[in-house]
């Protein structure tokens, strides 16, 4: 809405922020150091503003939990703007000059009262006033999401929401405020940035646009098509209907990560040649036609991208083993064998410097600069251009930023009496994804063994289930095994289950309904039954 | 028009004039000259307790020696960090921390951990009279379980820093000061087993440790040749790592099967990652600070299964190795083969958020350029 997807503000900015709204984001255990710098700011004395349908680390220290249903959030916030609204708070000013369509919203949003708010969610409408006071009347307020956020099938209207909030108040431009989605890898934002995407070119040049396609037409000497490709939700359904027939995967165990993985199981099974380039054998390889050794991070050479749009070296430490190779290269390789002339890049610097000159934000950014000076943060224009520490700081957006009118719709698939439980997945502190590298770590495994499954003490207690005991946990897509780790975290009616675990991948369980703008799917909300192992067996 | 005016004032530091803000410490203004100040117990990310006293210093007006890291400047202090009395009290204390730490045979203080600061400042500052060893009646967790952090208490000189820093920074507080008088120690509640505390293992009270009393334990601690500055490989956050690399002996268990039983018979030497620690705080976007993932789980990078070379499935199903001349060759004839017989959007490329940005730019660039689909994507939501 007012540019790229990247954080506005910096990592460093989060100790001086008066206010810090948490919302779809367990930062302590997903981005670690990020929390240290939330706990810094509380400690000052800054408010937190938690909203999690779990209770987690960050909402034991926080002024107000919101401890929403899953999958309610546009009317949690829209409940907020409401009051925003109706009680004068927000920023006329800015919204006059630097923003347009903000009586969509203000239409949309009358009806929307906390009260109504409180039946859906089941946060009390009280609280949703004093949060919505806080945030709105608090300068250095910064808005802090993951993917709580983004996987749902309304991921995009969630962001819309945000992104509303932060308009209305003006919290843009200035340091500590802003709207900073915590990026999940390592180089999530580099990899977008790079153009591994199926609408945008490098610097999100869109494909369809005749411009760009010229520009990089000529840079790379080949006709390139105008059609927008498949995102991966897409692909991956395309795969199982037969209609994608090859994959070349690189560095991701996509049954492992995907959604419905009984579907992409049935999908890989059908594809005609599939290629995985890895560190390790994983569930993907199974179906491998070839696999690629390729070399991990610590050995070879190149950058990634943080959340908060710094570029920094990643550099060769060790030798990779055996004959693995650096991606880059096995890349290049295959490039030529295709009958495509890759250049000869004598080393990953000329690779970054070809992307640079094709991306204004990039242009001032080289492996030599990052090697002298450290990362640096995009834009960064040119050689001379000390990079950019909180976007939008002087007005905040080319033009007028678009306020964008959002109306709560209920998840794809809510529970009911065959799969009675909301089951929400995410990430532990312990293990990372698909945990090829996590759960080869004796920590890691001193902590985290094996899967589990978060339920309320209630919920188990009903059921009969015993803390520790092995279940069956079923949806409409497949079914594992886990134990049940009671938790007071839970909310009644809800599990939670961890990604990393790949003998009992949740993502048999997860439905792979997208949102219909990113495709981003919803691992945040299905519905299954949890059942004693006997039982189970018996009902079979 | 909003600007907030700091206010300032002067002072004296070993006669040179210094301005800083208003309440900044004595220790932050003679750093802002450039003039050192030994300490023990401070770390700029927590709060300072002025409990090492290696850090005291005369200043006009006070009868005693006073803590640098906690004494405030005021408006036309002076102080002296170069007296003989400045001098002779370090002296002193340092024998006293000398007298209750492990020596060597040169009787050197030993550690081994990431900082050495009480030997440093010994090379530095000297000692006073050699004490009798003080044999203090420390305790350590040694049924401590955990695979990571250990406590050597003959190597602690009981700061507190490595608590405050559990408590302040990473706030879960799962050590504390335990025990009173010279017993006094770093503990756990009850002794119980850090696994069985809040601690997340982030390894914090390595890192601050100014004495290499919190360490790795023994099976991690290893040699450093070499220091290489890279970024992590797991989350978002984009911690800066400095990669610890040696030549270190490479055991036929530890390259060749999965065999665990088997004896361990050097076969010769190998560059690894021996141990991975932050850069400087105030240097990077981390602070100085690691979680556990950053810090210690970088087993995986030497682990036996690593695939070590190309694979290809062979008409009985079964993967078998290959060249990679072999392996490029049917990768790109079974791409193409793809393409001719269902057109290019048949192809997918799956990218990688692991990867680095010039691999993603060559993934996108060997999509659209070489094959030309625009059906190339990456796990950016998952």
């Amino acid at each position: 809405m007012f540019g790229a997807g990247a954080m506005t503000n910096s990592i460093p900015e989060i100790r001086e922020a008066d206010l810090l709204f948490v919302i779809g984001s367990n930062t302590t255990e997903a981005h670690p150091i990020i929390a240290m710098e939330m706990k810094r700011a509380v400690g000052r004395g800054a408010k937190l503003i938690v909203a999690d349908p779990r209770k987690i680390w960050l909402s034991e220290i926080a002024d107000y939990h919101m401890q929403l249903q899953p999958g309610t959030d546009v009317a949690l916030l829209n409940a907020m703007i409401h009051v925003i609204i109706s009680e004068n708070l927000y920023d006329a000013e800015f919204i006059a000059k630097h923003t347009e369509d903000f009586d969509t919203v203000r239409e949309a949003t009358l009806t929307t009262t906390p009260e109504w708010a409180e039946q859906i969610t089941n946060v009390p409408a009280d609280m949703i006033r004093e949060t919505a006071r806080a945030y709105a009347t608090t300068r250095k307020a910064g808005i802090y999401y993951t993917l709580g956020i983004t996987e749902h099938t309304h991921g995009t209207d969630n962001v819309y929401c945000l992104a509303n909030l932060v308009l209305m108040t003006g919290h843009l431009g200035i340091r500590s405020a802003g709207m900073n989605p915590l990026r999940g890898q390592n180089n999530v934002q580099g990899a977008n940035d790079a153009g591994a995407s199926p609408i945008f070119y490098p610097g999100y040049q869109r494909v369809d646009d005749p411009k760009s396609q010229a520009k990089f037409e000529q840079a790379w000497g080949v006709e390139l098509s105008p059609e927008d490709g498949m995102n991966l939700n897409v692909m991956m359904k395309a795969m199982a209907k037969g209609m994608v027939k090859g994959m070349y995967v690189m560095g991701e165990d996509i049954l492992l990560s995907e959604p419905n993985a009984s579907n992409i199981e049935q999908g890989l099974n059908n594809i005609e040649f599939l290629v995985v380039q890895d560190i390790f054998l994983n569930e993907t390889s199974r179906f491998a036609d070839v696999v690629l050794p390729a070399a991990c991070f610590a050995e070879k050479d190149g950058v990634f991208t943080n959340s908060d749009r710094r570029v920094q070296r990643v550099r060769k430490a060790v030798d990779a083993p055996g004959q693995a190779r650096a991606d880059w290269e096995i890349l290049c390789d295959v490039a030529r064998a295709s009958g495509y002339p890759m250049p000869h890049y004598a080393n990953a610097g000329e690779v970054y410097a070809e992307m640079a000159g094709l991306v204004d934000q990039f242009g001032g950014i080289s492996h030599e600069r990052i090697d002298r000076d450290g990362g640096l943060q995009w834009p960064c224009p040119d050689p001379e251009h000390p990079g950019t520490v909180t976007l939008h700081a002087d007005g905040p957006i080319k033009g007028k930023a678009p306020f964008q009118a959002t109306f709560y719709r209920p998840s794809e698939e809510l529970p009911d009496n065959e799969y009675p439980f909301l089951l929400s997945t995410g990430r532990t502190l312990y293990h990372y994804n698909a945990a090829t590298q996590t759960r080869r770590s004796s920590g890691a495994l001193a902590r985290q063994p094996e899967n589990f499954i978060e339920m309320h003490r209630k919920d188990a207690k009903k059921r009969g289930f015993a803390d520790g005991q092995m279940v069956r946990v079923s949806s409409r897509r497949g079914a594992i095994l886990a134990r049940v780790n009671v938790s007071p975290r839970m909310r009644l009616g809800c599990v939670w289950m961890p990604l990393h675990f790949g003998e009992s991948n949740i993502n048999y369980l997860t439905n792979d309904a997208g949102d219909p703008i990113t495709g981003t799917a919803e691992y945040k909300v299905c519905a299954v039954r949890v059942e004693a192992l006997e039982e189970a067996s018996a009902a079979e | 028009m909003n600007q907030l005016i700091e206010t300032t004032l002067l002072l004296e530091i070993d006669g040179e004039q210094v301005e800083v803000p208003q309440g900044e410490t004595v220790l932050k203004a003679a750093r802002a000259l450039d003039i050192e100040i030994p300490v023990l117990c401070h770390d700029d990310r927590v709060e300072p307790a002025g409990c090492c006293r290696m850090c005291l210093v005369e200043i006009e007006g006070q009868r005693r020696l006073q803590p640098a890291c906690t004494f405030k400047a005021s408006a036309g202090m002076k102080v002296r960090t170069d007296t003989e009395r400045v001098a002779r009290h370090r002296r002193g204390l340092l024998s006293l921390y000398k007298a209750d730490h492990r020596l060597d045979e040169s009787g050197t203080p030993v550690s081994r951990g990431v900082h050495d600061m009480l030997a440093d400042h010994i090379a530095t500052y000297g000692t006073g009279p050699e004490l009798e060893p003080v044999n203090a009646p420390r305790v350590s967790r040694e049924h401590d379980t955990n695979p990571y952090i250990q406590f050597d208490p003959d190597a602690c000189v009981v700061c507190g820093l490595c608590v405050r820093y559990c408590d302040e920074v990473e706030a879960v507080s799962a050590i504390t000061l335990l025990g009173r008088g010279a017993s006094t120690t770093i503990g756990t509640a009850d002794q119980r087993n850090l696994l069985d505390t809040s601690c997340e293992l982030c390894g914090g009270c390595i890192a601050v440790c100014p004495t290499g009393a919190m360490t790795e334990k023994p099976s991690l601690e290893q040699p450093t040749e070499q220091i290489i500055r890279s970024t992590c490989n797991f989350c978002g956050v984009g911690c800066q790592l400095d990669l610890h690399v040696a030549e270190v002996p490479v055991t036929i268990g530890a390259t060749g099967g999965g065999s665990s039983t088997g004896a361990n018979l050097p076969v010769g030497t190998k560059k690894k990652i021996t141990r991975v620690t932050s850069p400087e705080p105030g240097t990077t976007v981390n602070d100085g600070n690691l979680c556990i993932k950053g810090r210690f789980s970088y087993e995986f990078i030497h682990h036996d299964e690593r695939l070590k070379e190309p694979l290809i499935r062979g008409a009985d199903g079964q993967l078998h190795p290959a060249s990679w001349e072999q392996a490029i060759t049917r990768v790109a004839e079974g791409l193409h083969g793809v393409k001719q017989r269902h057109g290019a959007d048949a192809l997918g490329f799956v990218s990688s958020s692991r990867c680095t940005g010039e691999e993603n730019y060559l993934m996108q660039k060997l999509s659209r350029a070489a094959f030309g689909t625009n059906n190339c994507h990456q796990c950016a939501a998952t």
